[in-house]
C-alpha cells in the first residue's frame, strides 16, 4: 500500500519530516518499507497486516496518525444527497454473497481528462488516471477505502443489475482487454443478459466509462471476503478493489463512500441524480458488542501505570465510542470498520501499540521450574549424533519430499510414502518412505564436484502409513580417513559402515549389535546384513548394488548405506555406567591362526570358544583375515587373540595352555578348521 | 712434564667447540680415550719425582673427575637443543596428522545453540510431529475456518485422514506453534517450552524462499505473565545470542494466536544501524515474532478462562543463521556441499 504524503495532509496536520513519520507509524503497528520523494510529494511504501483493512486508504491512516500523535483530524462530510424516488432495478440472489449493494444512475455527466489536483494525487501512488469518472472512483477507493466501479449505464441490457454466481463456461473481456472464462464459484454483477463485471475484482470492457459515455450507473457494494480472495485467486488477478473486499470493507462506508463519489461526480462530471436502489442484508454488519475493560486489567497486562482517561484518549482518537464506566472501566463500542476488536485484549493492544510497544516497561520474567521433564529421545538422538560426528562422519539435512520416481532409482518401489495433495513440482510428490534416495542424491552432487570421500549421515523422518517415523540414515564412499604416512588409502568397505554402527551404539547404548545376511533389491547380494539388537531388529546396512548406484549417475564409486529404526532404539536404555574395579591380575594373550571354511562365520567361532573359555576367556580380538593363494581352495586365513584374565589370582602357564588348546580343539573338530 | 694448568686451558678451548653428539665424541676420545690425554697424564706417573707423586695423582684425579662432568653436562646441553644434526631429525612442518571430527550440520548447530540459551534461563525443549490435525495447526491457534493460510495456495495437504476430523486430510504443519497446543493439552502451567522442528510451505524455491525449513517455538505460560516478561525474555535472549551490543525495538504486529503481537527487530550489526544492502537500508533487521498467548489459544487448549496468562514467540532458524554466518542462499543449507558442511 502506498501513501501519499500530500494526500494525507489533506485531513491532518503533519508537522514531521518523513523519517520522524516512518518510524512513528512503524511502531505504531504499520511498517514503513521504504519511503521515496517523488515530484513535490513523498511516498510511503506499507505494510498493512491482514488484520487492518480499515487503514487501507488515507483516511485511515489520518485516523491513525490523529491518535499516535494526539492531534485533530479533518474528515470529509459524506451527507447523503437529496435521493430521487424512481428505482433502478437491483436484485441480489444471495445476500450472503452481497450483503449490500448501492446503485445510483447518474445521468448526462461530462467526461473529460482528469482533474489536476486528483491526477497529482494518484499518480503519487502510482494509479493511472483515465477520466474523471473512473479517476473519481479510484480517488474514493483509496480516500476512503470504499472500492467502486461506474458502468456505462446505456450498454447494461435491460436497465437491470443482477448480483449472481457466473454459469458454468461464461465468458467475460474485462477492462484489461483479456477474456476469462468464468464459473459457479465466482460472483459476477450481471445485466438481463451477461456479465458486465466480475464482482468486486474488475469490470468489463464493454460497460466500460469512456468519453462517449452519458449515463454512469455507480456502484458501491460489500461483497463476501472469501468469495472475491478465491476468485481472485482464481483468475490470477489482483486488484486495489479485490485487496480491499477480501479483507473486508467497511459496510458503513458502502453508503459514505458512494455519497463521497457521488459529491465529487456532481461536482466536477456535473450530472443528474436520477434512480437509486438499494439492497441490503442486515442494518448494519454485527461487530462484537461493547467491550468493558478496566484500567487494573490494562496495567496488569502491561505491567504499566498508565492513566484510564489517556487510555480513553487513545480509543477515542481511533473513533471508538468510548465512556468512563464507574470509578476503573472503560466501556468501547468498536467502529464499524474494526472488525478486528473483539475482546479484553484487543483493547489492550491498541492502547499498547498507540503508547509505543518500546515506552511499554520490559522486566526478566520469574521462570518457575515447571513438571515437564527434559526430553529423553532427543538427548539420545543428540548422543548418537555426538558418537557419529566424532568418527568423523559429517551431518547433512534432507528434503523429507521426493519424486515418485526416485524410489524406483533406489529399487523400492514397494514403499509408498505419503502423497502430498498439492505438490508444486514433482519433487515434492510424496513424503519420503525412506532416507536411501535424500542421500544417493548428496553423495551425486559432492562427487559430482569432485568430492568422492564422503562419511554423512542423517537423523530425520520417514513417513509410512499416515504416520511420521524417526529413522538414522549413514553413507559411506570413496576413501578412508587420510594420513600421508600410509599413502595408499584403502577405499571403505563394509567395515567401515559396520564399526561406525558398533562403535555408535556401544556407546550410547552399551549393547552389541548382531547381524543377519538378508537380501534386498537395492543391496549388493552378499554384502547387505538386518541388524538386531538384543534380538530386535532395528535397521539393516549393506553394499549398495552398482545398479540403484549408476541410478543416481554415481560412476565407479561403492558406496555403504544404512538407516536404522531410531522409533526403536531411541526406546533402549542408556549405557549402564557402574566402576568395575580395574583387574590387579595380569592377563595372559594366546593368537590363533586358522584356516577356515568360506561360509564359516567368526561369529560362530568366538560363541564356541566364549563357551568353552569357563569364565576365564575374557575377550577375542580379531586381527587379520587372509585370503590368498596360499590357503587351500575354499577356505580362508584368519587370526585373532584370546586374552585370558582370572579376578581372583594370576594365572599359570600351565592353566592357561590346557584351557586354551581344550577351546582350539574343539573349534579346529567342530567348523572343520585346519590350524596354520 | 705434565702441565696442568695448559691442559685445562685446552680442555677449555675444546669444550667450546663440541656443538654436537658427533664433536662431544672427539672430545671425549681426545681426553678420556684409550690414547687420550688423560691416560698419558697417568702413565706419565712413574716419571714424576716420588715426593711430588701424591699431589700429581691428586690432579690427575680430578682432571679426569672434572672432563666425566664436562662430558655428562654436555650430553644434556646437546640433547636439550634438539641436536639439528642428529638421526631423528624430522621436517617440522610437515602437516600433523589428524583423525577427522565431523561436522553436525549448521542448521541443528544454531537450534542447539538457540535452545541453549533459553534451557539456561529455564525452558525445556519439547518436540512435535510434523503431520498435524488443522484444528493444532489452525482452529486451536485462532486462524479462523477461512482463513487464507489453510488454503492449499499457503499448506501442504497430505494424503492421510484425519481421524479425529471425519473427511479432512492431515496436513504438514506450517508452523511449529502447533506444539504448543500439543504441550498445553498435555500439561498444566507453570510452563516453559522451546520447541523446534521441521515445517513446511508451498513455497516456489530460490535464494531466500524453500518449502522445507526450519523454526523454533517457545512458550511460557503461568499466572501472571506480562507484556513486560515478553520484551525482558527476548531482550535477554537476543543480546546473548548475538551481542549485549545490539539494540533492539519491539514493533507491534498480526498473528492470530497472540494479542498483543510484536515483530522483533534488532539492530543491524553490520552497518551498526546505518542501513546496507543486509538489512534493506533500514538498519534493523526482522528476526522473530512474539506476542502475549491469545485468549482463544488457551481456550482451545482447555484452560480455564482468564487464568492464566503467558507469552510466545517464534523464529526462523535458516534465516538466523543466514544473518549469523552471512550466508547468501537458503538452498545451500539442503544441498549439503562438503565444502559447505565443513565450514561450521
Amino acid at each position: 500500500m502506498k501513501l501519499s504524503l500530500n494526500w494525507l495532509k489533506r485531513y491532518i496536520q503533519v508537522n514531521l519530516t518523513a523519517d520522524e513519520l516512518s518510524h512513528k507509524l512503524t511502531m505504531a503497528g504499520i511498517e514503513v518499507e521504504k519511503v521515496s520523494k517523488e515530484n513535490n510529494d513523498v511516498v510511503f511504501d506499507l505494510e498493512v497486516t491482514p488484520n487492518r483493512p480499515d487503514c487501507l486508504n488515507v483516511i485511515g491512516f489520518a485516523r491513525e496518525l490523529s491518535a499516535i500523535l494526539d492531534q485533530k483530524k479533518q474528515i470529509p462530510s459524506f451527507k447523503p444527497h437529496k435521493m430521487p424516488t424512481k428505482k433502478y432495478d437491483i436484485q441480489v440472489d444471495d445476500k450472503k454473497d452481497c450483503a449490500r449493494y448501492i446503485g445510483t444512475l447518474i445521468e448526462n455527466v461530462h467526461v473529460k481528462p482528469a482533474v489536476d489536483w486528483m491526477e497529482s494525487l494518484l499518480k503519487s501512488i502510482g494509479v493511472r488516471t483515465v477520466n474523471n469518472l473512473v479517476d473519481i472512483t479510484n480517488f474514493c477507493l483509496m480516500e476512503t477505502g470504499q472500492p467502486m466501479h461506474a458502468f456505462d449505464a446505456d450498454k447494461i441490457s435491460g436497465n437491470k443489475i443482477i448480483v449472481r454466481r457466473a454459469k458454468k463456461g461464461e465468458k467475460i473481456v474485462m477492462i484489461d482487454g483479456v477474456e476469462r472464462e468464468l464459473d459457479p464459484s465466482i460472483l459476477v454483477i450481471a445485466d438481463d443478459k451477461k456479465p458486465v463485471a466480475v464482482a468486486g475484482i474488475m469490470g468489463g470492457k464493454e460497460s466500460e466509462v469512456t468519453e462517449k459515455t452519458h449515463n454512469v450507473l455507480l456502484e458501491s457494494a460489500y461483497f463476501d471476503p472469501v468469495l472475491i480472495r478465491r476468485a481472485a485467486r482464481k483468475l490470477g488477478l489482483s486488484t486495489d478493489s479485490s485487496y480491499r473486499f477480501e479483507r473486508g470493507v467497511d459496510f458503513d462506508m458502502v453508503e459514505s463512500g458512494a455519497n463521497r463519489a457521488i459529491d465529487l461526480i456532481l461536482e466536477l462530471a456535473k450530472g443528474d441524480i436520477t434512480k437509486k436502489d438499494e439492497v441490503k442484508a442486515v442494518s448494519k454488519l454485527k461487530l462484537s458488542t461493547s467491550i468493558v475493560v478496566s484500567i487494573e486489567q490494562i496495567n496488569g497486562y502491561l505491567n504499566d501505570k498508565l492513566s484510564i482517561h489517556a487510555c480513553k484518549k487513545i480509543l477515542n482518537n481511533l473513533d471508538f465510542e468510548a465512556t468512563l464506566f464507574g470509578k476503573n472501566k472503560i466501556k468501547i463500542t468498536p467502529p464499524s470498520f474494526r472488525g478486528d476488536i473483539k475482546q479484553e485484549v484487543d483493547i489492550v493492544e491498541e492502547i499498547a501499540r498507540i503508547v509505543g510497544y518500546d515506552n511499554l516497561p520490559s522486566t526478566t520474567p520469574l521462570i518457575k521450574p515447571s513438571q515437564i521433564l527434559p526430553d529423553e529421545k532427543r538427548q539420545k538422538r543428540n548422543a548418537i549424533r555426538k558418537a557419529l560426528l566424532s568418527q568423523g562422519l559429517n551431518e547433512i539435512i534432507t528434503y523429507t519430499m521426493v519424486n515418485k520416481r526416485s524410489l524406483e532409482k533406489t529399487r523400492q518401489e514397494s514403499l509408498s510414502g505419503i502423497s502430498i495433495i498439492n505438490p508444486l513440482s514433482q519433487d515434492q510428490e510424496i513424503l519420503r518412505p525412506a532416507l536411501l534416495a535424500s542421500h544417493l542424491n548428496v553423495l551425486a552432487a559432492n562427487i559430482n564436484h569432485q568430492q568422492k570421500d564422503l562419511t554423512v549421515f542423517e537423523t530425520g523422518k520417514i513417513y509410512i502409513g499416515g504416520s511420521e517415523k524417526e529413522v538414522l540414515a549413514v553413507a559411506l564412499s570413496g576413501k578412508q580417513n587420510s594420513d600421508w604416512r600410509n599413502h595408499a588409502r584403502k577405499t571403505v568397505n563394509y567395515y567401515d559402515l559396520k564399526g561406525v554402527l558398533v562403535k555408535t551404539i556401544q556407546d550410547v547404548f552399551g549393547a552389541e549389535i548382531t547381524v543377519k545376511h538378508i537380501k534386498k533389491n537395492y543391496f549388493d547380494e552378499t554384502q547387505s546384513v538386518a541388524i538386531f539388537l538384543k534380538g530386535q531388529e532395528i535397521g539393516e546396512m549393506g553394499l549398495l548394488s552398482d545398479e540403484v548406484v549408476n541410478n543416481f549417475d554415481i560412476k565407479n564409486a561403492k558406496v555403504l548405506f544404512a538407516q536404522l529404526d531410531l522409533e526403536k532404539l531411541l526406546k533402549e536404555d542408556w549405557r549402564h555406567k557402574k566402576f568395575v574395579p580395574v583387574c590387579e591380575f595380569p592377563a595372559i594373550i594366546r593368537d590363533v591362526s586358522l584356516a577356515i571354511k568360506t561360509e564359516i562365520n567368526f561369529a560362530d567361532i568366538t560363541q564356541e570358544a566364549f563357551l568353552l573359555g569357563e569364565g576365564i576367556l575374557k575377550s577375542i580380538d580379531f586381527i587379520e583375515e587372509y585370503l590368498g593363494e596360499k590357503i587351500q581352495k575354499g577356505y580362508r586365513g584368519i587370526v585373532f587373540s584370546c586374552s585370558y584374565q582370572s579376578d581372583k589370582k594370576t594365572l599359570t602357564d600351565d592353566e592357561i595352555t590346557k584351557l586354551h588348546q581344550r577351546i582350539v580343539a574343539s573349534i579346529i573338530q567342530k567348523f572343520s578348521a585346519i590350524q596354520r | 712434564m705434565i702441565n696442568f694448568a695448559e691442559i685445562r686451558k685446552q680442555i677449555e678451548i675444546d669444550l667450546a667447540a663440541v656443538n654436537d653428539k658427533n664433536s662431544l665424541e672427539v672430545f671425549r676420545i681426545k681426553y678420556l680415550g684409550g690414547k687420550g690425554v688423560v691416560k698419558e697424564v697417568y702413565s706419565s706417573l712413574s716419571s714424576v719425582a716420588p715426593g711430588d707423586k701424591p699431589s700429581f695423582g691428586k690432579e690427575a684425579n680430578a682432571l679426569k673427575n672434572d672432563l666425566s662432568a664436562m662430558i655428562e653436562q654436555k650430553t644434556l646441553e646437546i640433547k636439550s637443543l634438539g641436536s639439528k644434526s642428529s638421526d631423528n631429525q624430522i621436517d617440522l612442518t610437515l602437516p600433523g596428522v589428524f583423525q577427522k571430527v565431523g561436522r553436525p550440520h549448521v542448521l541443528h548447530q544454531t537450534i542447539e545453540e538457540i535452545c541453549a540459551s533459553f534451557e539456561k534461563l529455564g525452558f525445556v525443549v519439547q518436540e512435535g510431529p510434523e503431520i498435524e490435525t488443522e484444528f493444532n495447526n489452525f482452529t486451536a491457534l485462532n486462524i479462523p475456518a477461512e482463513h487464507p493460510s489453510r488454503d492449499s495456495f499457503d499448506t501442504f495437504y497430505v494424503q492421510a485422514e484425519d481421524t479425529t476430523n471425519k473427511g479432512r486430510n492431515l496436513l504438514l504443519r506450517s508452523q511449529t506453534s502447533p506444539g504448543q497446543i500439543r504441550v498445553m493439552q498435555n500439561n498444566k502451567p507453570p510452563l516453559a517450552v522451546i520447541i523446534p522442528g521441521k515445517v513446511y510451505r508451498p513455497d516456489a524455491v530460490d535464494a531466500s524462499h524453500s518449502f522445507m525449513f526450519h523454526q523454533i517455538e517457545g512458550l511460557l505460560v503461568d499466572v501472571d505473565v506480562k507484556f513486560s516478561d515478553l520484551k525482558g525474555l527476548l531482550t535477554v535472549f537476543c543480546q546473548k545470542f548475538f551481542s549485549e551490543e545490539i539494540k533492539m525495538r519491539f514493533r507491534p504486529h498480526y498473528f492470530p494466536f497472540t494479542e498483543p503481537s510484536a515483530e522483533v527487530d534488532i539492530s543491524c550489526y553490520i552497518c551498526k544501524g546505518k542501513g546496507c544492502s543486509v538489512c534493506g537500508k533500514k538498519g534493523w533487521l526482522e528476526i522473530m515474532g512474539c506476542g502475549m498467548v491469545h485468549p482463544k489459544v488457551f481456550e482451545h487448549a482447555g484452560y480455564p478462562k482468564g487464568k492464566y496468562t503467558g507469552l510466545a514467540f517464534g523464529m526462523g532458524v535458516e534465516r538466523i543463521a543466514m544473518l549469523k554466518y552471512g550466508i547468501n542462499d537458503i538452498r545451500l543449507f539442503y544441498e549439503n556441499d562438503k565444502r559447505f558442511l565443513e565450514q561450521f
